[in-house]
């Protein structure tokens, strides 16, 4: 296999990472710091530190030391100009005495001075670059198990298995290539083993997800699980896993020790020199000095010797006093002498991986036998075992001599220097230490040098380690991508039965929340869009227009106390409502503001059709639902939004053209202005009701989603010979206009009560109770402030939505809907204004381009003010 | 030069059996409240009460955004006071809040959103904060990143530019605050809880804390997500609801996003800091709760809104996510002033998402308050009088979710 490392061609061996792959190629910088631009080099081989972050396939950022290598990747490396080897900007550390620990806080504070300086500080910040990359596939799953086990070692793979043999459900998480734990690269801790992990792959009720990692355990026992490369097909999946029990067994990682120069290039985490060693077959180098206590360096000296790497001395951390070499390692110096070497392993202490118990709500506390944070109280459902639980772990604390060399922090370059000036400046409580010197807050969140920060702490403050204490543990740890939290989710696009014959007929189409809905039509012809409107318009006011409206929330309410609810949700009465008959219905909330409005019609005794307005339907039946709660009575509510199609015919040719397809009758006698009849209409099944937003006679007409479109197609068949037309809601929003109807989240907001908005009539304060009441009583009362109103411009133009009413200069209400209206011959409109300017004839000035107009207040409709043409 | 020196921000104190002022919460406000009536007014037997380290609560985990762009004619000139206030606290407090005035955008997808734009736009312009609503191709000009693409499900029409807004370092705020308070004497008391409020007569006299008890000549309530715990104590009750609001943030990026970018349709809104980190902020949770932890939904919510916005972030990783907790009020604006029933008792709370923003100037005005007795015009219209009088402010389309 070959890949692309800049301009240079990598070969690379099967199972290899890229990392491990450029490593074998002579590859030692892997990357420049944060701060100084040092080199850095492998350091953990396991994915947990920022050294080998590098650009894969246009992709910032991506730990190479875990990323397999596949024929034809491009890798580059970030953050260094215009080399690894050779960084211009790795100059700044001669002037770190010019960098202390928040220098930036204590510059730069005029902001002239700032704003200049900012835009440099940027760009020499940030790590890698997002640059093109090919199409990434993202998937979501979902999954249960009694036991969830987190983490493929022994004692994961043990308590998956004894989960198991109970008869379990069990699920393993293993974030490695292959399951076995320190055993796939610790070889002088025994064979592979091989028998347990065959059981596992045997039991029938064990699910091992493979190379996956756990980054969260969520209330309630959810785990968010990232499964790399789940298929060919795609490149991460997210699995959503709910457990009755989740057992941590997740194991302990390395971290390094601090002292001068530990960030050299060469000097490595043990685990990470064993893991190159055994896993990828490589020699990390060729003469080491181990650095630990004697036990645990003499297993790892061991262990390298096997390996064919030649060792040169043990060396006791206490004893160091620094590492030597300008860009990569050639030695340690100690109290009692220097080694020279092209290899420092550091046998560091062993971090149990328990994030996740403290995630869960359990009590992570310092035990000073184990030198490690271990969980003492973890919730029922949570526990730890193995080395996440401190088993076999034991630490000594090496020593964190202060020095500006010395790196705790190697993902923002803080060094230990850096953290006790900070304590000195009283920057002495954990999270405010972590806050001021951004230690423990890059990319390796804190896996690296949480521990050593809180050493420095506590030495510095003279309190113990456990005092200190730890930083929150916070998800997603390991950081997971946005693809994969995005998943391939989208926004729903809904379509009304009647989509495909608009597209027939040539539509420009509108947005409204979920809905898609025909702004005007075209007729496949190029025109504006205020010809068009006009055009559909004065076959509404002349003939008639045919509108889609089957976005309307439509709720079907069935039972003997369903008069009762809607007497109370809405302000108006609907008990005494008679079958047959339709009302006007206005909602509002205890405080009496607004929420919804739409039309009840009783359709017979016991069940009432409610409509609603198109984006507030799951809000409104939640409401009603919520209100019937724990009452016992007998109302049965069903949204049936998508059970029918529904259009309105408007116009004085509507009865003209309904007639041809039905033998109800129609006449204003036995069908008048605000009744509903069941009809069938060219033999489909409908609802009609006898209403008029646009202000003409007209039906609206509720029928089977089925057969919505072969009722649209008729009605336009018939009503051709009258000049009947479709009519968009540009066109609507313009007729409604004209009778000053009112529409609500349009012309109301989140303050309006119905006697600002001019609604009073829609409110019945007689009733015994309803929502709102209270308030709503209190507002009838009380002059508010403010009053929606119509005006007519006084000059050519039209004020857009939105634009402001002024006195005096002020902001001092504003337009909520402005149309040219071909009644008036001039721009009419809706705005909010003091009350004082509420009356007929007042005029208030509206700032249209930036100029201030006149305007006359008007408090009726603009067209047929009597309401007579929708009764004809 | 301070660069160089290393003396303590602020100093720890035994507590004093009585205060001047007892000021519950050391965050942004209860700091600036201190700040200024050590700085205004001479009063400097203030301490500061906080029941966990300084910046613990909202002050540390807001989104540090800043902006004046608000909707009415009450908002607008508040918001701006404490924009200009902050513009100049760097100087002030010698201390760089790294306030980064990149511009403010806030998206709109569909008419009804040019609309409420529109009249923020207007009205900013009336009262002269620098707010326009400009274009696809100015949008385009300033955020080459965004995906402006007219075939998404919800293609971005226009937005509401505001060129001072941008964002602060949060910390950096709260720890030049109390430096400066420190400096003058006003004592900060870290890990400090108040248990209960004694009120005598109608007034405040006595706060009892974990670390004893202290006598107080006035009490402060400037507490963010404790808002009607802390008033309860003092018996007054406040008509706020809590909230968990969560945001995260991902690995460090080349500059990426120079503005601040808003969308309250997709209901998110992001930023890129001096390191690199984009933040990212979702809408207030849906329910009530005090929980800080955060959640996988809201995660994968603020995942996917991102990445309609910016599709070529997919393969960046997230770092942190977390949540603070939010008092809302029911029209999406502040109660500042002193309570009807215990006349000692002043509140700075109630500010739902918005608080860090108005920091500087309500601490400012409340000082005054409490300095004089007299409340200065501009929190004139937060008074917790208006749940009485019903005139409440309509800041809710513009304060909701757009940071």
């Amino acid at each position: 296999m070959k890949f692309r490392f800049h301009d240079k061609t990598i070969e690379a061996q099967p199972g290899d990472t890229v990392a491990a792959a450029l490593y074998r190629s002579g590859q030692r910088i892997f990357s420049r710091s944060f701060k100084y631009h040092r080199p850095r080099g492998l350091l953990c081989v396991s994915g947990k530190c920022p050294n080998c972050l590098m650009n894969v396939d246009g992709i910032p950022n991506v730990r190479t030391c875990i990323t397999p290598v596949h024929e034809g990747l491009r890798v580059k490396a970030q953050n260094a100009y215009p080399s690894l080897e050779t960084d211009f900007l790795s100059v700044t550390q001669r002037f770190d005495w010019l960098m202390p620990v928040g220098w930036y806080y204590k510059t730069f504070t005029r902001p002239a001075m700032w704003h200049a300086v900012e835009p440099a500080i940027r760009k020499v910040a940030g790590l890698g670059e997002i640059l093109p990359s090919g199409p990434r596939e993202y998937e979501h799953a979902w999954m249960h198990a009694h036991t969830v086990v987190i983490g493929g070692g022994w004692a994961g793979m043990q308590a998956a298995l004894a989960a198991a043999e109970r008869g379990e459900q069990v699920v393993l998480i293993d974030d490695q290539v292959a399951l076995g734990g320190q055993a796939c690269y610790r070889k002088r801790m025994g064979p592979r083993p091989d028998a347990i992990i065959a059981r596992i792959r045997a039991a029938a009720n064990i699910r091992l997800l493979q190379n996956s990692y756990c980054f969260g355990l969520y209330e309630g026992n959810l785990l968010g699980v990232l499964q790399r490369a789940p298929h060919p097909g795609a490149s991460e999946r997210l699995i959503h896993l709910r457990a009755q029990q989740t057992v941590v067994a997740s194991g302990a990682y390395e971290a390094p020790i601090v002292f001068p120069n530990n960030d050299l290039v060469g000097v490595m985490l043990s685990t990470g020199v064993l893991r190159l060693l055994h896993l990828h077959r490589v020699q990390a180098g060729k003469r080491a000095v181990v650095v630990g206590k004697s036990l645990q360096a003499g297993e790892v000296a061991e262990e390298l010797r096997d390996g064919g790497i030649e060792i040169v001395a043990i060396v006791d951390p206490d004893t160091i006093l620094k590492a030597t070499g300008s860009s990569t390692v050639n030695g340690i110096q100690t109290r009692t002498g220097h080694f020279s070497c092209d290899l420092v392993v550091i046998c560091g202490p062993r971090i149990p991986d328990n994030g996740f118990v403290a995630q869960a709500g359990g009590r992570i506390e310092w035990s000073e036998p184990q030198g490690a944070f271990l969980p003492t109280l973890p919730p029922s459902n949570v526990s730890a075992v193995g080395d996440a639980s401190g088993e076999a772990v034991a630490n000594t604390i090496a020593p964190l001599p202060t020095s500006k060399r010395a790196f705790v922090c190697l993902c923002s370059d803080v060094t230990s220097a850096d953290l006790c000036d900070a304590v000195a400046e009283g920057f002495n409580h954990i999270e405010t230490l972590k806050r001021y010197t951004t230690a423990t807050m890059g990319p390796c969140q804190g896996r690296m040098c949480q521990l050593s920060a809180i050493g420095v702490c506590a030495r510095e403050t003279g309190r113990s380690i456990g005092e200190t204490g730890m930083t929150t543990s916070r998800p997603p740890n390991p950081g997971v991508s946005l693809g994969a939290l995005a998943g391939p989710k989208h926004h729903p696009l809904r379509r009304t039965p009647m989509h495909y014959a608009h597209q027939d007929l040539g539509v420009v189409w509108l947005d409204m929340g979920d809905w898609q809905r025909p702004r005007y039509y075209t007729d496949h012809l190029a025109a504006s869009e205020e010809e068009r409107v006009l055009l559909e318009y004065r076959a509404v006011r002349e003939a008639a227009g045919l509108i889609d409206v089957s976005t309307l929330g439509k709720l079907d309410v069935r039972g003997a106390d369903s008069g009762k609810l809607l007497d109370k949700v809405y302000t108006h009465r609907f008990s005494d409502l008679p079958p047959g008959r339709v009302r006007y219905a206005l909602m509002c909330d205890e405080g009496g503001i607004i929420l919804d409005d739409g039309t009840v019609s009783r359709i017979s005794e016991d069940r009432y059709f409610v409509t609603t307005t198109s984006g507030n339907l799951d809000f409104v039946q939640q409401w009603l639902e919520w209100q019937i709660c724990a009452t016992g009575w007998d109302v049965h509510i069903t949204n049936v939004t998508a059970g029918y199609g529904a259009m309105n015919l408007a116009g004085p040719k509507s009865r003209d053209t309904l007639r041809k397809l039905t033998e109800c009758d129609l006449s204003s006698g036995s069908f008048p202005y605000m009744a509903c009849r069941e009809a069938k209409i060219k033999g489909i099944p409908a609802i009609l009701l006898r209403i008029g937003f646009v202000g003409e006679t007209g039906w609206e007409i509720h029928c089977p989603a089925e057969s919505a479109e072969g009722l649209w197609r008729a009605i336009l068949g018939a009503g051709h010979e009258f000049g009947v037309r479709p009519f968009g809601v540009a066109t609507q929003r313009l007729l409604r206009l004209e009778k000053r109807h009112v529409i609500v989240g349009v012309d109301t907001d989140a303050l309006t009560n119905p006697y600002e908005a001019d609604m009073a009539w829609a409110v019945k304060l007689d009733k015994k109770e309803f929502i709102g009441k209270t308030l709503l009583a209190h507002a009838a009362k009380d002059r508010s402030r403010e009053r929606l109103v119509g005006f007519v411009l006084q000059s050519p133009g039209v004020p857009e939505d939105g634009a402001a009413v002024v006195v005096d200069g002020q902001p001092a209400g504003r337009v909520t809907s402005a149309r040219y209206s071909p009644a008036q011959l001039a721009a009419v409109g809706l705005a909010w204004v003091k009350t004082s300017l509420a009356q007929d004839g007042v005029f208030i000035d509206l700032r249209v381009n930036g100029e201030l107009l006149k305007a006359k207040v008007t408090m009726k409709p603009f067209y047929d003010p009597e309401g007579v043409r929708l009764r004809q | 030069m301070q660069l160089f020196s290393k003396n303590r921000m602020w100093r720890q104190h035994e507590l004093r059996s009585s205060y001047d002022v007892v000021i519950v919460g050391a965050g942004v406000h209860g700091l600036a409240a201190a700040y200024y009536l050590g700085k205004k007014h001479g009063v400097r037997k203030v301490a500061l009460l906080d029941k966990s380290y300084l910046g613990a609560g909202a002050s540390g985990r807001n989104t540090a955004i800043l902006r004046s762009n608000y909707r009415t004619p009450e908002g607008i000139p508040f918001y701006d006071a404490s924009l200009k206030l902050y513009e100049g606290l760097s100087r002030e407090l010698d201390w760089n809040l790294l306030f980064s005035q990149c511009g403010h955008l806030t998206l709109a997808h569909s008419d009804s959103s040019v609309t409420g734009l529109r009249v923020r736009a207007e009205n900013n312009q009336l009262l002269g904060v620098n707010s326009r609503i400009i274009g696809r191709e100015e949008i385009g000009n300033l955020v080459p990143s965004l995906n402006l693409s007219e075939s998404t499900r919800y293609p971005i029409l226009a937005a509401l530019y505001h060129p001072p807004g941008g964002i602060i370092r949060h910390d950096a705020v709260v720890w030049g605050l109390a430096r400066a308070c420190d400096r003058m004497g006003i004592e900060i008391h870290a890990f400090t809880e108040v248990t209960s409020i004694i009120v005598e007569n109608h007034r405040a006299v006595q706060v009892i804390t974990n670390r004893g008890r202290v006598a107080a000549g006035a009490v402060l309530n400037a507490t963010a997500g404790w808002a009607t715990t802390i008033s309860r104590m003092a018996g007054v009750p406040l008509p706020i609801v809590t909230h968990p609001l969560q945001a995260c943030v991902t690995e460090p990026l080349k500059p990426f996003l120079d503005t601040v970018i808003v969308s309250a349709t997709l209901h998110v809104y992001l930023s890129q800091t001096d390191k690199g980190e984009l933040v990212i902020g979702a809408e207030i949770d849906p329910y009530q709760s005090y929980s800080m932890k955060s959640t996988l939904p809201t995660l994968e919510q603020m995942a996917t809104y991102t990445l309609e916005l910016f599709p070529q972030l997919h393969g960046m990783r997230i770092l942190r996510q977390w949540a603070g907790i939010c008092d809302m009020t029911p029209d999406f604006a502040p109660i500042i002033g002193t309570s009807q029933e215990v006349s000692n008792f002043y509140m700075d709370v109630g500010w739902g998402t918005y608080g860090f923003k108005a920091a500087p100037i309500s601490g400012k005005c409340i000082a005054e308050l409490i300095a004089t007795g007299k409340p200065p015009g501009l929190i004139q219209p937060f008074s917790p009088a208006r749940f009485e009088t019903g005139n409440l402010v309509g800041e809710k389309a513009a304060a909701a979710v757009s940071h």
